[in-house]
């Protein structure tokens, strides 16, 4: 896949050029493009208790099209992936434009402080988020303490509120990453004149920023609708029944009571087309008002 | 003047609670370690390491941590050499579409959640005939390291001066010389960096790693078995020193990572 691009044209040189690309193509061939290809295949066998029978049939996806539970499951899925994305996107742009432009150099440090969080304790963090929402949780009990209120709240946990906090807090930094370097391609002189010629705050963010940052905005959208889409460990920590989402179910398709491999499969790729078809009508909805 | 000052000021003050809120459940965390109340509740009623010896007197604790250190060390070896060649052939090619459309694949898995990754490769292995264990687990997480590694990598290697190669096969020096004499002097502390940072997304993870390590343990399927049993204080001291273990790797690769280049 790489090995045509030379500068010389010359097969010797564009393969001494190619060589280090090698090992992690193939890597990335055989473990990460097999596999989801094998996933697809997948899809389309029928499952006996384990054993994996090969077919072609169409039954897994008719049974998720036909039920109810798995629509109100995908959903909600969505929902939450939406309403993560629409505080993730907004409130990482406010950090990177604080960062950016406010503290300059100093910014920095504090996209350090940002990314140490990003690689400190994933499965830690969303326990932390349950100890801190829990019924007789920090929160709860601090409040309680310091006499604010009489009964613990009760929506704090095993709520859908209680999964968009745990992965607000989990996606912000990875949003941060790609907004952040994206602003800082945006020369200051552009604000200023813009400020100096008398545009509200509101103009330079619709005419300014977010047009030059929008490759990090979109990465950042992406980074954070698709990824609290497809979480299972913040539902089944901190959601309640009531909001269990479909990474749950495909989780225990593959590794639970009465599993099915097959179900599991389709239900994944129905999801990965229901959310990508959704972000790309996002991302043409933002183009049409950007250009607009 | 006043204008700036205020809104510096805000700034100051909006920045500060983000980063409280991104780390209040890692400090949460590391204090109810050394609680003697086993509820984590306000207020506190007195400090103890009862929870870190618990945590050790855990049979399973020993072998998860020696598993996690094995799968870290693959994952910093496989992801950091790969990678870091990956970026590295990257940097040669002329033409910047290419490149750009290179990186955004090699990124690909960072976007794709790791339950898909963890069952894509479950099926695979399955497919394949490999029996679920350390092995299938150490190549999900060097697949998912090489992503950051590859990002990493080329942000440092955007300062590499290449005239420095061509000099030397100028005069005379092999490809082979070049790369050992002048190469990879110059980018061992980046591959180094790159590698703590591959150990640190290892030893953390845990979506890929549930899908295919079977019966066997690392940290966080441990962590992970403990909180689903309910509450047990032993879980934020294994926790807190997870969390050490991870912020050394991340600020030593930081520190590494940024030396010379």
């Amino acid at each position: 896949m790489t090995a045509t691009t030379g500068t010389t044209g010359r097969w010797g040189e564009a393969g001494v050029v190619a060589r280090p690309l090698l090992p992690a193509s193939l890597f990335y061939v055989v473990f990460f493009a097999v596999p989801m290809l094998a996933l697809f295949v997948l899809s389309f066998w029928r499952a006996n208790g384990f054993v994996l029978i090969p077919d072609l049939t169409f039954d897994n996806y008719e049974k998720i099209a036909t039920s109810s539970l798995y629509r109100v499951l995908i959903l909600r899925t969505i929902t939450v992936g939406f309403i993560t994305a629409a505080i993730v996107v907004p409130l990482a742009f406010a950090v990177s434009y604080v960062m950016r432009f406010v503290f300059e150099t100093r910014g920095q440090v504090i996209l350090q402080l940002i990314l140490l969080s990003l690689f400190s304790g994933y499965l830690v963090r969303i326990y932390a988020w349950r100890t801190i929402l829990g019924k007789q949780g920090l929160l709860n009990s601090t409040l309680q303490w310091m006499g604010l209120i009489d009964r613990p709240l009760e929506f704090l946990i095993y709520s859908n509120f209680a999964i968009v906090i745990t992965l607000t807090g989990l996606l912000l930094p990875l949003a941060v990453l790609p907004i952040y370097s994206a602003m800082s391609n945006i020369s200051r002189d552009y604000l200023e004149a813009a400020r100096d010629l008398g545009a509200p705050a509101y103009t330079l963010i619709r005419t300014i920023l977010v047009p030059m940052a929008l490759p990090g905005l979109r990465t950042a959208f992406a980074f954070a609708f698709l990824l609290a889409a497809g979480d299972f460990v913040t539902p089944t920590l901190v959601g309640g029944t009531q909001s269990l989402l479909i990474g749950n179910v495909i989780a225990d398709q593959f590794r639970g009571i009465g599993s099915n491999w097959p179900l599991g499969a389709a239900l994944a790729f129905v999801t990965i087309g229901i959310v990508l078809t959704l972000y790309f009508v996002v991302m043409r909805l933002i183009r049409w008002v950007t250009t607009w | 003047m006043v204008k700036a000052l205020s809104s510096n000021l805000l700034a100051r003050g909006f920045l500060t609670l983000v980063l409280l809120y991104l780390y209040a459940p890692i400090v949460v965390i590391v204090l109810f370690s050394f609680t003697t109340s086993p509820r984590l509740s306000m207020p506190i009623e007195g400090l103890t390491l009862a929870w870190y010896q618990n945590a050790f007197a855990n049979p399973l604790i020993t072998k998860a941590l020696t598993n996690s250190l094995i799968l870290a060390a693959i994952a910093a070896i496989g992801a950091g050499l790969m990678g870091a060649a990956f970026a590295f052939g990257m940097m040669k090619l002329v033409q910047p579409r290419l490149r750009q459309a290179l990186l955004a694949a090699s990124l690909l898995p960072a976007v794709v959640p790791l339950l898909v990754i963890g069952i894509s490769l479950a099926v695979l292995f399955h497919g394949l005939g490999l029996p679920q264990g350390l092995r299938n687990t150490a190549i999900g997480h060097v697949l998912v390291s090489l992503p950051f590694v590859v990002l990493t990598m080329n942000a440092r290697l955007e300062t590499f001066d290449f005239t420095t190669l061509e000099a030397a096969r100028d005069l005379g020096a092999s490809s082979f010389q070049t790369f050992r004499d002048i190469t990879f002097p110059q980018i061992r502390p980046s591959i180094v960096g790159a590698a703590l940072l591959a150990a640190a997304l290892s030893l953390d993870e845990f979506v890929v790693t549930w899908f295919n390590i079977g019966n066997e343990q690392s940290v966080p399927v441990l962590v992970w078995g403990l909180m689903r049993r309910g509450v047990d204080p032993s879980i934020n001291a294994l926790a807190s020193m997870l969390l050490f273990l991870l912020v050394c790797l991340v600020i030593g690769s930081n520190f590494i990572g940024r030396r010379n280049t």
